[in-house]
C-alpha cells in the first residue's frame, strides 16, 4: 500500500491571485471522508465485516437444524440434578430457538464479548500505529491539522468501524430469524407477545448501546495505538484486557473491583428481553462506558498532542 | 513545553473524571443518611403496617440467600438476582424473577395464577373456583419475592413469642422507614438470632426484611426493595397468555396445594404441611414450632421430568428416590422416635423419619428430635 495521507496541502487550490496562501485548516468533512475511505479500502475491514454478518446467520441455522425449527425446550440431563447448576442456563437462543428478536440480540452479546470489541481493536489499531508504522501519519501531523482533530477524525473512523459492526451482527440476525422463523417467536422472557415495532425498538437500543461500549474499548485502544507504531500490540492489549477483565469478574471475592470493569455491563444486555423493559441496567453500563470512553480519549489525545513527526 | 503541559492536564483531568464516573456507579443507590422521623411504638408499628391499605406499586426486589438451602431440583427457586414486582394494590400481583439468561413470571389475578420459565418454556396454570381462593392465595411463591407480603405474615405469626423494637430508621429504596426488630424471646429455642423489618414511613408497606441466624453477622435472607415507584399499573400486566410452543400445564387449585412449594423464612415447613394438609400438628409455638406430618403417601414417585427447575415443587421432587436423595443430603438421626435422616440449613432443618413422617422448623436438630419423641 503506497503511503499516500489525506490531500491536505494548503496549496491544493491556489487562489488565482498568486499571493501566498494563508495557512488555512483542512475542511472537517473532507479529512473524515478520506479517513472512512481508508478505512473501508482495506481488505481485512471488510473481511472481518462479512464474517460478524456471517456469524449470525450460522448460529441461527445450527440452532434451528438442532430443534428441527420447533421451539423445543433445552434437553435436560434427564433425571438428577435438574438439567444446569444454578444461575448458569444454557445461552439465551439456545433456549429461545431462533426467533427473529432473540437470535440478533443473543448473537450480538456473544459477539461483544470478544469479536466485536477485537474488530474496533483492530480498526483504531491501524487508526494511528498502522499508519505511523507505514509513515502515513507523518502527512497528519505535519499538515495543517490541529491534533485535537486530528484525534476526532480517527476516533469518528473507529466510531463509524464499531456502529457498521454492530448494525450488521444485528440486522443479519434479525434477517435470519425472520426467514428461518418469521414473526413467530416474538416472546420476552417474561412471556409476553412483543410486536414487530417493539422488537424492532429494543435492537435498535441494543445497537446503539453495543455502539457505545464498543467505542469505549474503541478509545482505550487509540489511547494505546498513540503510543506505539505496532498495530498488533493494540489488538493483543484490548484482548488482554478483556480476557483479565472476564476472569476478575468470576472471582466474587472482588466484588468491589467489578463496576470498575467495563464487561460487567454486557450481562444487562439481556434486559432488553425482559418486558416491561426496564433501562436501569443499560443506562449504567452506558454510562461506564462512557467514563471508559473520557478516559482513552483524553490519554490518546495526551500522547498525540506530545507526538512530533 | 506548551503541548506537554496541554497534555498533562488532559490526561489527569480524563482519568479524574473516568474514575469518578465509575467510582459514581459503586454507590449503592438509596444509601442515604439515616432520615429523622417521629418516634413510634412498635405496637402501633406493627399494627399501622398490617392495617395498611395494599398499594398499587412497581418496584425493584433484590434478594440475597445466604441459606444453605441443599441441592436439590426445586430449591434453587430462590435463585434469582432480582425480581420486579408490580402490584395493581387489590387481587392482581405480577413478580418477574430475574436470572442472567431467563426469567420466571408469576402472574396472578383474582381468576387464575400463572407461572412461566422462559428457560424451559414451561407455563403452569393454576385455576380455582371462589371456594379455593384462599387457598390458592397461599400458592403463589412469588409472594416470597414481594418483601410486602412475606414481611406481614411473618409479623404477624411471631407477636406473641417476640420481642419488638424500633430500631432507629433506615433509608430503603429512597424512602423513609422505620426498622422494627424482632428477636425471638429466651425461651424459644431457635436457630434464629432476630428478623429486621424496614417498614416504611409514609405508606406503612414492609420494604425490606432480613433475617439473622445465631452466629452469623451477616443476614441470611435478605429481601428488600431498591425501588419503589407507587401509583396505578397497567391493568395489561395481570393478565397473562403463554406464548407458542409452551408447555402448560393447567391444575385446579385443589391440586396444586399439594406440590404449592411455599418455602418461607423457617425452612420447608409450609411445604411439608401442604404434602400433608390431612394430618399435621405443631408442637410449640412461635419461634421454635415444629410441625410434624405425615408423608402424603400418594407423594408422585416419579415427577414429570419437564417440571421446570425453579418452578414450585413440594419439597422433594424431580423425579428422583426420596431415600437416596435425602441419604445424599442430610445425616441418619435416631431417637425415641425411631430413626431418620435430618437436613438442616441455616435456619433451621428437618427430618424425614423412616416410618415416613417430616418434623420441620426453625430449631436446631434436637429440638426436631424431642419433638418428634413427644408424640
Amino acid at each position: 500500500m503506497t503511503a499516500v495521507g489525506p490531500d491536505t496541502r494548503p496549496h491544493a487550490d491556489l487562489d488565482p491571485h498568486g499571493t501566498l496562501p494563508a495557512r488555512r485548516r483542512a475542511p472537517l468533512g473532507r479529512l473524515l471522508r478520506s479517513e472512512l475511505r481508508w478505512i473501508f479500502r482495506r481488505p481485512r475491514t471488510l473481511v472481518v465485516l462479512a464474517l460478524l454478518a456471517a456469524l449470525p446467520v450460522i448460529t441461527g441455522i445450527a440452532v434451528d437444524l438442532t430443534f428441527d425449527g420447533a421451539a423445543a425446550p433445552a434437553p435436560t440431563g434427564g433425571p438428577g440434578p435438574g438439567g444446569s447448576g444454578p444461575g448458569e442456563g444454557p445461552p439465551i437462543f439456545v433456549t429461545m430457538a431462533s426467533s427473529a428478536f432473540v437470535l440478533p440480540l443473543g448473537s450480538l452479546m456473544t459477539l461483544l464479548i470478544l469479536l466485536l470489541p477485537l474488530t474496533v481493536a483492530m480498526a483504531s489499531g491501524d487508526a494511528l500505529a498502522g499508519e505511523q508504522s507505514t509513515g502515513a501519519l507523518r502527512g497528519w501531523l505535519l499538515a495543517p491539522v490541529a491534533r485535537g482533530r486530528l484525534l476526532l477524525v480517527k476516533a469518528v473512523g473507529v466510531l463509524v468501524v464499531a456502529l457498521a459492526a454492530a448494525t450488521l451482527v444485528a440486522t443479519s440476525g434479525l434477517v435470519t430469524g425472520l426467514v428461518l422463523s418469521g414473526t413467530d417467536g416474538l416472546v420476552s422472557m417474561s412471556g409476553t407477545r412483543l410486536s414487530v415495532a417493539d422488537v424492532l425498538l429494543r435492537l435498535a437500543i441494543a445497537v446503539a448501546w453495543a455502539t457505545v461500549y464498543l467505542m469505549a474499548v474503541g478509545a482505550v485502544a487509540l489511547a494505546i495505538s498513540a503510543s506505539t507504531e505496532h498495530p498488533m500490540l493494540v489488538v493483543v492489549s484490548v484482548l488482554g484486557g478483556l480476557i483479565v477483565s472476564g476472569v476478575l469478574l468470576q472471582i466474587s471475592a472482588l466484588d468491589w473491583l467489578h463496576p470498575y470493569l467495563l464487561p460487567t455491563s454486557l450481562t444487562s444486555l439481556a434486559d432488553l428481553i425482559r418486558d416491561p423493559l426496564a433501562l436501569d441496567g443499560l443506562a449504567e453500563g452506558a454510562f461506564r462506558s462512557l467514563c471508559y470512553l473520557v478516559i482513552g480519549m483524553s490519554l490518546a489525545y495526551a500522547r498525540l498532542t506530545t507526538r512530533d513527526g | 513545553m506548551r503541548p506537554r503541559t496541554k497534555a498533562l492536564v488532559a490526561a489527569g483531568s480524563g482519568i479524574a473524571a473516568g474514575l469518578a464516573g465509575l467510582a459514581l456507579t459503586t454507590l449503592p443507590a438509596g444509601a442515604d443518611d439515616d432520615p429523622v422521623l417521629p418516634a413510634i411504638e412498635p405496637e402501633a408499628l406493627v399494627a399501622s403496617a398490617l392495617a395498611a391499605e395494599p398499594q398499587a406499586f412497581s418496584g425493584q426486589a433484590e434478594v440475597s440467600n445466604e441459606l444453605g438451602l441443599p441441592a436439590l431440583p426445586g430449591v434453587d427457586a430462590l435463585d434469582f438476582e432480582s425480581a420486579r414486582v408490580f402490584h395493581d394494590g387489590q387481587e392482581s400481583a405480577r413478580v418477574q424473577l430475574e436470572k442472567p439468561t431467563s426469567e420466571v413470571t408469576f402472574v396472578k389475578n383474582p381468576d387464575e395464577a400463572w407461572a412461566y420459565d422462559s428457560q424451559e418454556r414451561a407455563a403452569r396454570h393454576v385455576t380455582w373456583d371462589d371456594a379455593d381462593a384462599a387457598a390458592a392465595r397461599e400458592h403463589a411463591e412469588a409472594q416470597l419475592a414481594d418483601p410486602a407480603q412475606a414481611a406481614a405474615q411473618l409479623i404477624e405469626q411471631l407477636r406473641p413469642t417476640s420481642e419488638i423494637v424500633v430500631d432507629g430508621t433506615a433509608s430503603v429504596a429512597g424512602r423513609a422507614a422505620y426498622e422494627l426488630v424482632l428477636t425471638p424471646k429466651p425461651s424459644e429455642k431457635t436457630l434464629l438470632r432476630e428478623v429486621t423489618v424496614a417498614i416504611d414511613e409514609q405508606t406503612r408497606m414492609p420494604l425490606a426484611f432480613d433475617v439473622y441466624a445465631n452466629g452469623r453477622t451477616d443476614p441470611v435472607l435478605s429481601l428488600g426493595f431498591t425501588e419503589l415507584d407507587l401509583g396505578a399499573q397497567d391493568p395489561t400486566l395481570f393478565d397473562f397468555t403463554p406464548p407458542q410452543g409452551t408447555k402448560v400445564e393447567t391444575t385446579d387449585a385443589s391440586d396444586a396445594a399439594g406440590h404449592g412449594a411455599g418455602k418461607d423464612s423457617a425452612g420447608k415447613d409450609k411445604a411439608a404441611e401442604r404434602m400433608a394438609e390431612h394430618s399435621t400438628t405443631m408442637v410449640g409455638d412461635g419461634w421454635d414450632a415444629v410441625v410434624i406430618a405425615d408423608l402424603p403417601s400418594d407423594l408422585p414417585a416419579d415427577l414429570p421430568a419437564d417440571m421446570p427447575a425453579g418452578m414450585p415443587e413440594g419439597a422433594f421432587g424431580g423425579g428422583q428416590d426420596l431415600a437416596g436423595t435425602l441419604a445424599q443430603i442430610g445425616q441418619p438421626v435416631s431417637g425415641a422416635f425411631g430413626s431418620g435422616t435430618h437436613v438442616g440449613i441455616a435456619v433451621g432443618g428437618a427430618i424425614v423419619t423412616d416410618d415416613g413422617r417430616v418434623a420441620a422448623g426453625a430449631v436446631p436438630q434436637q429440638v426436631l428430635v424431642d419433638a418428634l419423641d413427644q408424640q
